[in-house]
């Protein structure tokens, strides 16, 4: 402990410091929420609006500049969206699984790439929504909503067949996918984001300088992986409530 | 760390109206401008595909009709020869009709300018021999 103190003295001007579990709460009603999380939330949702904004606001035929490379995004999406779901099904699933995969991606980007920590909070620090429990869950909750909604319109009450379908004594199996489902996905992400801004963090306090850069650049590509993987499976499993097991 | 509040509800809620406004800022407009494009391309395309076949139709029509044109120009050549011949063939025997009626001709004429001068040698050998007899019995004689 006394080490420990004599670090943290030494530490008072640092750049980096470990907060893990601090929040910047606000009170609504009786209710609490993650101020952090929704500051920087916003500011991603404004980088999206703008970039789509920019993009849009004068369409070419022969598309330049913003608009070409909003162009190469949409397109991108919308393979990742054709591969998981197919060609005949995909078209009103793009703007879910684009904005999943957008919203991760830019929020894990920025976590990275913004110097969050120049900006002081009363408690908490600023970081990607992402590494937050809460938001995984609502996307991975999301995800679970879309592919029941998208199981029941194709299909009805039939949806619900599938659970007994190849036969019932599976069916504790096919239940319990349900909730394996959002779980692995929201944990996926959290877990991964976390750690890669906890090793950084580390690595910051440890040794300053240029050490942790290789470090960044690997988180650099993780998250990307990681917004890849989310907008992907959620796009297989609404391809699954789709197709079903019979067919 | 896994300390749930109401941040989840509300990101889900701010998750939807994102992708709402995604929807008509983005993927809308562009998902349009895009198809736009394709249908602007295939189209360009299939025209252009059109006018191709319709170039090489043109080409094959034109080969066809140069075709013709050599084949009647050939005939026309071959009859122009055949004719030429005929005339030269025809001509020739013209020439050679005239030669023979003028062989025959000159021949009469001949044959006949051979008869007079035999008829007048006979004559001078009568009058000559006439008078050989004069001469040698006398006139009086003779008679």
């Amino acid at each position: 402990m006394e080490i420990l103190g004599s670090l943290t003295i030494l530490n008072t001007f640092t750049l980096a410091e470990l907060e893990v579990g601090e929040h910047f709460l606000w009170k609504i009603g009786n209710y609490t929420v993650h101020g952090q999380v929704f500051l920087v939330s916003w500011i991603v949702i404004g980088a999206l609006l703008i970039a789509s904004l920019a993009a849009t606001r004068n369409i070419q035929t022969v598309p330049s500049g913003i608009q070409n490379f909003m162009e190469y995004v949409l397109e991108f999406i919308r393979d990742l969206t054709k591969n998981q779901l197919g060609e005949k099904e995909y078209r009103p699933w793009v703007p879910f699984i684009g904005t999943l995969f957008l919203f991760i991606f830019v929020s894990n980007w920025g976590g990275i790439l913004v110097p969050w920590r120049l900006i002081e909070l009363p408690s908490g620090e600023l970081a990607a929504p992402t590494n937050d429990i809460n938001t995984t869950v609502a996307l991975a909750l999301l995800t679970s909503l879309a592919y029941f909604y998208a199981g029941l319109r194709k299909k009805g009450l039939g949806y619900f067949k599938r659970y007994i379908e190849p036969t019932p004594i599976l069916m504790p199996i096919t239940v319990l996918e349900d909730f394996t489902k959002p779980l692995s996905l929201s944990f996926r992400l959290f877990g991964n984001i976390l750690a890669d801004e906890l090793v950084v963090a580390v690595l910051v306090l440890l040794v300053p300088l240029f050490v942790p850069l290789p470090l960044m650049a690997l988180g650099l590509f993780t998250s990307a992986i990681q917004a890849l993987v989310f907008a992907t499976l959620a796009g297989a499993y609404i391809h699954e409530a789709l197709e079903g097991h019979g067919e | 760390m896994f300390d749930f509040d109401a941040t989840l509800p509300l990101m889900a809620v701010q998750f939807l109206l994102l992708t709402a406004l995604l929807n008509l800022v983005f993927y809308k407009p562009l998902t349009k401008a895009l198809d736009e494009r394709d249908a602007y391309i295939r189209n360009n395309q299939a025209t252009a595909k059109e006018s191709l076949a319709r170039a090489e139709s043109l080409v094959k029509d034109y080969e066809a009709q140069i075709a013709a044109a050599r084949k009647e120009s050939q005939s026309i050549l071959e009859k122009a020869q055949a004719a030429a011949r005929e005339i030269v063939a025809q001509k020739i025997a013209e020439a050679q009709k005239e030669v023979q009626a003028q062989k025959e001709q000159a021949a009469d004429e001949i044959q006949q300018q051979k008869a007079t001068a035999l008829s007048t040698l006979e004559q001078q050998v009568d009058s000559l021999s006439r008078q050989i007899l004069e001469k040698i019995l006398g006139p009086e004689l003779v008679r």
